[in-house]
């Protein structure tokens, strides 16, 4: 069977270097990846500890620990953790390792911009923590940190406000990296309609970071202007504007939430195709659907501010619901991948099964807030809190947690332990639900959001009770996935190039990769070179 | 590629039952949830919601039997390949076409309910809502009265009369609150600087716990408020009572050397008094750490005439000013920073 070699591209090998020193300096996309998923979920274990104890003031009314001062600053900074310095880095640390894999390149197209992003976020997520030691504690305004309220804040808040620039910063230095890296580094044969769909993912949100992002720094500066430089850009009383913020920070927010779920999106719909067996249903419609997501990312923004009665309300309400249909195409070519395929239940495909039943539930209760007249009833509450974690936990967390057994053994040569994944699975899920599914009768109940506390004649109690048991519950399913990772990374690598018998690039190679990627490039004919080899000549099984 | 290990037999089609179950279970349960709302444009609304869950449950359902047929037919049960096969363009088609089938019922009924809540009558009660750190101000225009909360104390109760439209006009004095009524089935957010009016006809007597629903700060989640719904008779009793306590405010002038303490959001006296013709001196403290106040004066809480206006003083802090010497007659002083939650009368003799 003919192997095309690959253009030479070895680079001689640099001095030796210490080990510590070695992950601090290195360029190399892999490692980068690797750091960036290190810095996530460390980021992720202290939102979701900030989590847990919102969860344990709110289980019983009355105020038990947290007196709404601390409150206020727990749910922001939880907010703001898990959205810039956890669900965003950890697709980016998996676009880092393994899109240069995918698209049969040595590396990103600047890998010391590569660093340099990743080095500014754990800098960007200690300055906003950093605020618990100022006067006044850390920011609490929220994530959104609406004006003139997070005008009214002490320094914590300009911490938060300069952590946030620096993250800005370093994803759209990020995001301008892979749009680069993607459309101008791919092996021969690699044509765009060839590439995985999870490349297609980051490239889609690339382009959703550098539209995007910039607003939100704008917005950032704008605010610090008016709490320190003597501006009045969201002072009414000297003329400002105070909804000015929320449309600056919607024009980007909307596009962020899509740039924390695309990624996701790639990686469920490669899963499914590799765990059924099966070539995905429709290609092309899973490239349409990210393009149309994307793009009409960018006509929702004012759905957050129904509820002002300052917006057009009839044209963002269409453009919202037109954006669940290419969301819903994806559905329907899952299932259709599925269809008369040979499922096989490994830990990737249970997780990404749970991702399409979670996710199906937060895109459908995001409809009933896409039209106004609903949306004044359920904006702002709970019923939202159940809507965003449904997309964002059930989604996108499943998806990275899908990911992470699919891909652990590529980046580190061992695969995480079965039986571990399945009761990580299930009990993932029992938790997630028990959680997150009364907060849809808690906001149609009338308990809105961000409340440090309630009080015992609401009806809210018990319901409240039970989503505490719940996340709880998620918690020992995180420790069970920490300590499957930790075992597992003390044993020794045996992991084959391709464990799962998957279809793209990145299981052509050594698992580990060696420094260079590839030492051979299998031709690449198809949207699935892996497979081809695979099945060319009865090679393998 | 390693053999992958089939799960026992029984797990999967429990886990796709479960699935199954689970949405059915929650489309029933999801219906008895939401309430029908005291209006008749909260009526509207429920309909919406029950049209939605119509639209979605089916949705639901369909994709959850979908995948709990997947996971129990299509489990590998041996080592043959499947079928490499693929949709073609008119699959695509008909997956764009199902969504926005249902789109284009979903959204001409959303407008006509939006149409149905916005719509307009002669209202008969008309309130000011004034939203402020953190409790509520309720001036009712026609009737030339207000009620105010009072931060971590009382919650501010808006009585209205059975059956008669009312117009509020909304406004915060500080940061964005929410006016939300949950019994009402609608919320409107109050923004510094701009007034936002809507209305709504209250149908059924009842008390109904309400709060601000925008996060506006330290004390958000005890930012309530009550809608009390009474009879026409109980409403004009309760009007009346009201005028009759603002008016009974009154003392007597000791001089014409006042003081007066700021502490959690209210003052120390709700009634000051001076002699006429004369300057006076106000010794203010304000032991509120952080927070801002000042002190004016005008004509009535209709603030159509100012007096007397001092700066703003930060807590906690003290100030003595100088105020001008005022004919004869009731006045009304307030924080303009909290407004009439932080008011009294003002009497020159």
């Amino acid at each position: 069977m003919a192997v095309t070699e690959a253009p030479s591209t070895a680079v001689a090998p640099g001095p030796e270097r210490g080990r510590l020193l070695d992950w601090l300096t290195t360029t190399d996309h892999k490692k980068i990846g690797l750091l960036y998923l290190i810095s996530s979920f460390s980021f992720f274990v202290v939102g979701g500890i900030f989590a847990l104890l919102m969860r344990t003031e709110l289980a019983r009314p009355g105020t038990q620990i947290f007196h709404p001062h601390a409150y206020n600053q727990l749910f922001t900074l939880h907010g703001t953790l898990m959205i810039f310095l956890v669900i965003f880095p950890l697709l980016a640390g998996f676009g880092n390792y393994f899109v240069p894999l995918q698209i049969g390149a040595l590396d990103m197209a600047f890998p010391r911009i590569n660093a340099l992003s990743f080095w500014l976020l754990p800098v960007g997520g200690l300055t906003i923590l950093s605020g618990l030691f100022a006067k006044g504690g850390a920011a609490a305004a929220g994530w959104t940190g609406y004006p003139p309220l997070s005008e009214q804040l002490g320094t914590g808040q300009d911490l938060w406000i300069a952590g946030l620039i620096i993250v800005g910063t370093a994803s759209i230095l990020g995001g301008i990296n892979f749009i680069v890296t993607i459309l101008r580094m791919r092996a021969p044969g690699m044509t765009m309609m060839r590439m995985p769909v999870f490349t297609w993912s980051i490239l889609a949100t690339s382009l959703l970071v550098i539209l995007a992002a910039p607003v939100l720094t704008a917005g950032l500066i704008m605010l610090f202007a008016d709490r320190r430089l003597g501006t009045v850009f969201f002072d009414p009383t000297q003329g400002g504007v105070v909804l000015l913020w929320q449309h600056v920070f919607w024009f980007f927010g909307h596009p962020e939430v899509y740039m924390l779920i695309l990624g996701a999106w790639g990686i469920v719909t490669e899963i499914i195709a590799v765990f059924s067996g099966k070539p995905i249903f429709s290609y092309r419609g899973v490239v349409l659907s990210f393009l149309l997501i994307t793009a009409l990312s960018f006509s929702v923004w004012a759905h957050h501010m129904f509820a002002t009665g300052a917006v057009e309300l009839p044209f963002f309400s269409v453009t919202t619901e037109l954006i669940s249909v290419p969301t819903g195409v994806l559905f329907f070519i899952w299932l259709g991948t599925m269809w008369k395929g040979k499922l096989r239940f490994e830990p990737p495909m249970l997780f990404a099964l749970g991702f399409i039943a979670m996710f199906l539930i937060g895109g459908i209760n995001g409809v009933w807030a896409a039209s106004p007249a609903m949306d004044f009833a359920i904006h702002d509450t709970y019923w939202v809190v159940a809507h965003l974690h449904y997309v964002l936990f059930g989604g996108t967390i499943f998806g990275v947690v899908a990911a992470m057994y699919y891909w652990f053994p590529k980046m580190t040569g061992r695969m995480l332990s079965r039986k571990l994944g399945i009761w990580q699975f299930w009990i993932q899920l029992i938790g997630f639900n028990l959680t997150f599914f009364p907060m849809h009768i808690l906001g149609l109940r009338g308990m809105p959001r961000r409340i440090a506390d309630y009080a015992p004649d609401r009806g809210w109690s018990f319901l409240n009770l039970v989503a505490t048991v719940g996340a709880f519950i998620i918690a020992i399913a995180m420790i069970l996935f920490f300590v499957n990772i930790f075992l597992t990374l003390r044993k020794p690598r045996t992991a084959p190039d391709d464990p799962w018998g998957a279809n793209t690039l990145e299981w052509a190679t050594s698992s580990p990769p060696p420094a260079h990627n590839f030492d051979r490039l299998p031709p690449i004919r198809s949207d699935r070179p892996v497979y081809d080899l695979r099945t060319a000549g009865g090679e393998g099984s | 590629m390693s053999p992958s290990v089939c799960p026992p037999r029984a797990r999967r089609p429990a886990a796709a039952l479960a699935r199954v179950g689970l949405a059915v279970g929650a489309s029933v349960a999801f219906s008895g949830c939401a309430q029908q709302g005291i209006s008749i444009k909260s009526h509207d609304v429920h309909i919406l919601y029950l049209v939605i869950m119509a639209l979605a449950a089916p949705v639901v359902i369909g994709v959850y039997a979908a995948l709990a047929w997947c996971i129990v037919r299509y489990r590998k049960r041996d080592d043959q390949p499947a079928p490499q096969t693929t949709g073609r363009g008119r699959s695509l088609a008909v997956f764009f076409a199902i969504p926005v089938v249902i789109i284009a019922i979903l959204f001409p009924f959303g407008e006509a309910t939006l149409l149905a809540v916005e719509q307009s009558e002669i209202p008969q009660v008309q309130i000011r809502v004034e939203g402020f750190q953190w409790e509520w101000t309720f001036l009712y225009l026609n009737e030339g009265i207000f009620v105010s909360g009072k931060t971590l104390v009382r919650p501010a109760v808006m009585v209205l009369p059975v059956d008669e439209p009312v117009q509020i006009t909304l406004t915060s004095r500080d940061v964005i609150h929410s006016f939300f009524v949950p019994a009402l089935l609608f919320k409107r957010d109050a923004i510094p600087g701009r007034t936002s009016s809507f209305q709504f006809t209250p149908s059924k007597l009842g008390t109904y716990q309400s709060q601000c629903a925008e996060f506006c700060g330290l004390y958000h989640s005890k930012m309530t408020f009550e809608v009390r719904v009474v009879s026409s008779a109980d409403y004009q009793a309760w009007i009346a009572q009201q005028r009759q306590a603002l008016n009974s405010i009154t003392c007597s002038a000791n001089g014409s050397d006042l003081s007066l303490v700021a502490h959690n959001i209210s003052w120390n006296a709700f009634c000051l008094a001076v002699p006429a013709g004369t300057p006076f001196t106000l010794h203010i403290t304000n032991q509120d750490n952080g927070i801002e106040h000042n002190f004016s004066i005008y004509d009535s809480f209709f603030e159509k005439k100012q007096y007397f206006t001092s700066p703003r003083i930060t807590g906690v802090a003290s100030e003595t000013l100088t105020g001008p010497p005022l004919p004869p007659g009731h006045y009304y002083f307030q924080c303009d920073v909290h407004g009439p939650a932080m008011s009294g009368a003002f009497i020159v003799q």
